[in-house]
C-alpha cells in the first residue's frame, strides 16, 4: 500500500443483510457490491458504468462511507476511511463530495438556493464570507447571484443541476462523485451540464468519479472506465482502449446498445437479452453467463478474474485468457 | 405516397393560469401516414407531449381552454368528437405508452387485470377470453412465461419488464397508430436498445403508424422514417431523419445533432462537446421575432423581429429559419 496514492479501493463488498418476508422464507442477502479494486490519481477522472442493479451507486455510497462497508479498505490521502471516526470522518468530507442524479429530488424544494448552498458551510461551521462565497459559487456555475433567492422549482432541471454541481463543490474538495449526473437531463443540456464539470475540474483541480450508463458521455468525459456487472467490474482500462479493443462481451454490449445517428454503420452486433439477474441469487459461474452470447461450458461452472490483457487492462472473461 | 393515417391540421394549444394564458403549441402541421414511424424531437417544454395528449384528448378540459385547429383521423376531426366517440377511439384506434413505467401501471392491480380492462373495453369478451388473450399479449412482447406474469403485480418487474407490459397494454385492441412519449427515457441504454426494437418488429408484424416522442436523436436515427423538432411550441424543422440528420438547415436541428457525443469518434478530451447555450424559454416569456434567437449562433438582424416563414430546404426538408438553404 503506497501512502501517497490520492484514492485506493481494495476489495470493498457491501452486502445488504437478507429480509426476513412476511411469510418466514429469507432469500440470499444482496451481494450489492463484491470485491472491487481500483484506484484514482489526482486529477483523473474515472468512469463507473452498468445497467441499474450493478451496484454503481451503492459502490460509490460505500466508497464515501455513506454506507458502512461489510468489508474491504478505502484510502484516501493517505487515511484510511473504513477506520476513522466519525469526527475525523466528518472534517474530511468537506474534501470528497457528491453530485446526484435526479436534481428535483435531491435539492429541497421548500429552500432557496441561496440557503441550500449556506448548508455546506453551516455544517462545517465556516461563518466568514459566506454570502459571498455563494455568489461566486453561483457565477462559477454559470447562474447569476439573483438565483439565490429563488426555489428549486422556478429553475429548469439543467439549471438544477448546477446548483447541485455548485454545492459539490462549495468546500473545495478535491474528489467529487457524480452519480448519472446528466441521465435525468435532456441530451441538449446533458452537454452544458458535461462541460461545466470539464471546467470545474480545470479550474478547482477536482478529481471526479463519474458513475452512468450511456458509454458515449463516459468515453467523452473519463480518462480511465471501469465496467460493474452484479457488484463486480468486469473489466477496467482506459477509455481509448475500451472503446478501441473492448474485452468483455459485456462492454461490448454497452457500447453497441448507445443509439448512435448513423445507425447503417453500425458493426455487427452483441445483443443482450433480458434483464440483469437477481444479486441475491446471483448465477453460477461467470456472473454474466445467463445473457453472453458467446458463453461456453466452463463459463457456467467457474467465475473468471479480472486478468491484465494488456498494460492496464484488465478484464475478467475465459475467451480473453 | 401511402395513406395518411392522421392529419394534423395548424393546431393551436394554450393554457390559461392565474399568471394570464400562454401558449404551448403554435400552429403546428404533420401528416402521419400509415405504416411510417415519425419522431417529435425537441428539449422539455417545446411541446411534444402537449401535442402527444391533444390528439387523444387527454388534457384537463379546465385548464386546456384553448385548442383549435383539425386532428383529422378517418374523416373525422378528433377535436369535434363527443366524449362517447372519443372513448371508442382512444385506446382501440389510437393508444398510447407513456415515458415512466413506475408510475403508469396500477400497483395494487395484478398485470393480468390491467391488461384485460382494455380489452374487455372495446371487444365482445368474457373474462376468461380476454385473460388467455392478455397473456398472448404478453408473449408478444417478449415476456417469459407470461401466465405467471398476469397473476404478477407491477412491483416484481424490472423497469423494461414494465415498459413491455405498457406496450402489450397499448396493443391489445391493434390500434392503427401508437404513441410513444419517450419510451425509453427512463431506462438504460441496454434495455432501451431492446425496448426499440421490440416496437420496431411489433410495427412491422401489425403495420401500425407510430409517432414516437423524444429528446434524443439517437433513438430518432434507430428507427423513425421522418423526423419534427419542435422549439417553444413552433414546428422547426422537418424531414427525412437520414437527411435531416445529415444536412440540417435549422441552427436548432443542427446544435441538437452536435450535442449528442458519438461513440467512438475519439474527440479529444480537451475539446468542450458542443453546446446550445441559455435555456427554452418559458411559455410566458417567449422571444419576439424567431423564438430561437436569443441562443442562435447565426442570429441576424430580422430574426429579433420577424417570425421566419416555413420554406422548402435544398434536400426537401421544411424549415422555418431566415438563413438562405444551405446556409449551415
Amino acid at each position: 500500500m503506497t501512502d501517497n496514492s490520492f484514492l485506493e479501493v481494495r476489495d470493498l463488498k457491501k452486502y445488504f443483510p437478507p429480509r426476513e418476508s412476511f411469510f418466514g422464507n429469507t432469500a440470499g442477502s444482496v451481494r450489492a457490491v463484491d470485491g472491487i479494486s481500483f484506484e484514482l490519481e489526482e486529477g483523473e477522472t474515472l468512469g463507473i458504468v452498468g445497467e441499474s442493479g450493478s451496484g454503481k451507486s451503492t459502490a460509490a455510497r460505500t466508497l464515501l462511507q455513506l454506507e458502512p462497508p461489510t468489508s474491504g479498505t478505502v484510502h484516501f490521502k493517505g487515511h484510511n476511511l473504513t477506520a476513522l471516526s466519525e469526527e475525523k470522518l466528518r472534517s474530511l468530507r468537506k474534501e470528497m463530495q457528491m453530485i446526484f442524479q435526479d436534481p428535483f429530488s435531491s435539492i429541497n424544494p421548500r429552500r432557496r438556493i441561496g440557503d441550500v448552498l449556506r448548508e455546506p458551510f453551516a455544517i462545517h461551521n465556516l461563518k466568514e464570507n459566506v454570502a459571498e462565497s455563494i455568489k461566486e459559487l453561483l457565477n462559477q456555475v454559470g447562474l447569476s447571484s439573483d438565483h439565490a433567492h429563488r426555489y428549486p422549482h422556478e429553475l429548469s432541471g439543467g439549471q438544477l443541476q448546477r446548483v447541485g454541481i455548485a454545492r459539490a463543490i462549495a468546500l473545495n474538495p478535491s474528489l467529487v462523485i457524480a452519480d448519472e449526473p446528466v441521465s435525468a437531463l435532456d441530451v441538449s443540456v446533458q452537454a452544458q451540464v458535461v462541460n461545466l464539470m470539464m471546467d470545474l475540474k480545470e479550474k478547482l483541480k477536482i478529481s471526479y468519479i463519474f458513475i452512468s450508463h450511456d458509454m458515449s458521455i463516459v468515453e467523452y468525459f473519463c480518462d480511465r472506465v471501469a465496467v460493474m456487472y452484479l457488484g463486480k467490474i468486469v473489466e477496467i482500462s482506459t477509455s481509448e482502449e475500451i472503446y478501441r479493443t473492448p474485452g468483455h462481451p459485456y462492454t461490448e454490449a454497452l457500447l453497441n446498445a448507445v443509439p448512435g445517428l448513423e445507425p447503417e454503420q453500425k458493426k455487427q452486433k452483441i445483443k443482450i437479452r433480458g434483464d440483469i439477474p437477481d444479486p441475491s441469487n446471483p448465477p453460477q459461474g461467470c456472473s454474466f453467463h445467463t445473457r453472453c452470447p458467446l458463453k461456453e461450458k466452463r463459463c457456467e461452472e467457474m467465475e473468471p478474474i479480472l486478468k491484465e490483457v494488456s498494460p492496464g487492462h484488465h478484464v475478467a472473461c475465459f475467451l480473453k485468457e | 405516397m401511402s395513406q395518411i393515417e392522421l392529419d394534423v391540421r395548424n393546431l393551436n394549444v394554450s393554457f390559461s393560469t392565474p399568471h394570464g394564458n400562454f401558449s404551448a403549441v403554435n400552429g403546428i402541421n404533420f401528416q402521419l401516414h400509415s405504416g411510417e414511424t415519425l419522431a417529435l424531437v425537441g428539449e422539455s417544454g417545446c411541446g411534444k407531449t402537449v401535442t402527444a395528449l391533444s390528439i387523444l384528448r387527454l388534457l384537463p378540459e379546465a385548464s386546456a381552454k384553448f385548442i383549435s385547429g383539425k386532428i383529422i383521423y378517418s374523416g373525422r376531426d378528433l377535436l369535434g368528437l363527443s366524449s362517447q366517440q372519443m372513448r371508442k377511439v382512444r385506446g382501440k384506434e389510437i393508444s398510447m405508452i407513456f415515458q415512466d413505467p413506475m408510475t403508469c401501471l396500477n400497483p395494487v392491480l395484478t398485470l393480468g387485470e390491467q391488461l384485460s380492462e382494455t380489452l374487455l373495453q372495446h371487444n365482445n369478451l368474457n373474462k376468461k377470453e380476454a385473460l388467455s388473450k392478455s397473456a398472448q399479449l404478453l408473449g408478444r412482447v417478449e415476456l417469459s412465461s407470461p401466465e405467471e406474469k398476469l397473476k404478477q403485480y407491477p412491483h416484481q418487474l424490472s423497469g423494461g419488464m414494465r415498459q413491455r407490459v405498457m406496450i402489450a397494454m397499448a396493443l391489445a385492441c391493434e390500434p392503427k397508430i401508437l404513441i410513444a412519449d419517450e419510451p425509453t427515457t427512463a431506462l438504460d441504454v441496454l434495455i432501451q436498445a431492446q425496448i426499440l426494437e421490440l416496437l420496431e418488429n411489433l410495427k412491422k408484424e401489425t403495420g401500425m403508424a407510430m409517432l414516437l416522442i423524444t429528446h434524443d436523436l439517437g433513438v430518432v436515427a434507430e428507427i423513425a422514417e421522418r423526423v419534427m423538432v419542435m422549439y417553444a411550441g413552433d414546428e422547426v424543422e422537418t424531414g427525412p431523419t437520414q437527411s435531416l440528420l445529415k444536412n440540417p438547415n435549422h441552427p436548432y436541428t443542427k446544435g441538437l445533432i452536435a450535442s449528442r457525443p458519438q461513440p467512438g469518434l475519439n474527440i479529444k478530451k480537451d475539446l468542450r462537446l458542443p453546446e446550445i447555450t441559455g435555456n427554452v424559454p418559458s411559455p410566458n416569456q417567449r422571444p419576439s421575432g424567431c423564438p430561437f434567437h436569443p441562443r442562435c449562433n447565426w442570429v441576424m438582424d430580422q430574426c429579433k423581429t420577424q417570425k421566419p416563414i416555413s420554406k422548402k430546404s435544398n434536400h426537401d426538408h421544411q424549415y422555418s429559419c431566415h438563413l438562405e438553404p444551405g446556409s449551415l
